[in-house]
């Protein structure tokens, strides 16, 4: 896969959003304004990740894999620090901190796979 | 300061509390991740690999199934977790193996191929870690 700018970004914001939250955890802290605000930059990078790449599909730039698998990666993406922020204030208990870690994790992940049906793989001839 | 949380006593339900929480909050995301590639692979590419893709779509079921019953509280609900994460364990198991003994069955990578190693180990460590907590809070023995 190519590594650009978004995926260094996304690995930056999300590896240390995952590492306040599993810090926080650990210290036996509920979910709190450091952890949550975290959670919530990386809900912004997506946010404006997906603006760039309706602007990059405007502009005539398209997948090299199948377009809506790509939509599909980025909507769920979205979605997940927004399912694991109402989580976590609906649970105070310590324990959320540790779902809102794997928040961040998952989305670098799938950062990754968004990123390899971008810009295509090696590996994966989809015949588009 | 102090969550002052007093250790809940381990019945059945607490299995849906604490790192129950964790628990199904990955589950979940498995559950995501396995229908999600295997709608794709079923609907872009079916024939390529037809018994790779529907164990996925298996798979992606079980995922759903041991989300669900981890959640939902009750003696039946304990015993459809711990069904749906053994099949699990069994799967990932039985999929390794073959995966790794006879590539012709499986040319496309499912969850659970090569034990899961496209997932970083994580399917194969998941039900192991279920079914741990699940015994962990088992119903007390009763006579009758």
């Amino acid at each position: 896969m190519t590594v650009d700018g978004w995926f260094i970004a996304s690995l930056v914001v999300g590896l240390i959003s995952s590492l306040i939250c599993v810090v926080a955890a650990l210290l036996k802290k509920g979910p709190n304004d450091v952890t949550l605000l975290s959670v919530v930059a990386v809900e912004l990078f997506l946010l404006s990740y997906l603006v760039a790449s309706i602007v990059r599909t405007a502009t005539g730039v398209q997948p090299a894999g199948a377009a809506w698998e790509f939509w599909a990666y980025l909507i769920t993406a979205i979605s997940l620090p927004v399912a694991g922020f109402y989580w976590a204030i609906l649970d105070r208990a310590f324990w959320s901190n540790y779902v809102l870690a794997a928040v961040g994790l998952t989305i670098v992940v799938m950062m990754a796979r968004m990123a390899q049906i971008w810009y295509g793989m090696a590996t994966l001839a989809l015949g588009t | 300061m102090t969550i002052n949380s007093t250790p809940a006593p381990r019945t059945q339900d607490s299995k849906s509390t604490g790192a129950g929480r964790l628990l199904i909050a990955v589950y979940g995301i498995f559950a995501l991740a396995a229908s999600a590639r295997a709608g794709f692979q079923i609907a872009s590419k079916f024939s390529e690999a037809p018994v790779a893709y529907l164990l996925s779509a298996f798979a992606g079921l079980v995922y759903i199934a041991a989300t669900v019953s981890l959640a939902k509280k009750g003696a039946f609900w304990f015993r459809a977790a711990a069904v749906a994460v053994g099949v699990e364990l069994l799967g990932v198991l039985v999929v390794g193996a073959l995966s790794l003994f006879d590539a012709r069955v499986f040319p496309q990578e499912t969850v659970w191929s090569l034990f899961g190693r496209g997932y970083g180990f994580v399917p194969l460590l998941l039900p192991i870690l279920g079914l741990i907590w699940l015994y962990r809070h088992r119903a007390p023995a009763q006579t009758a």
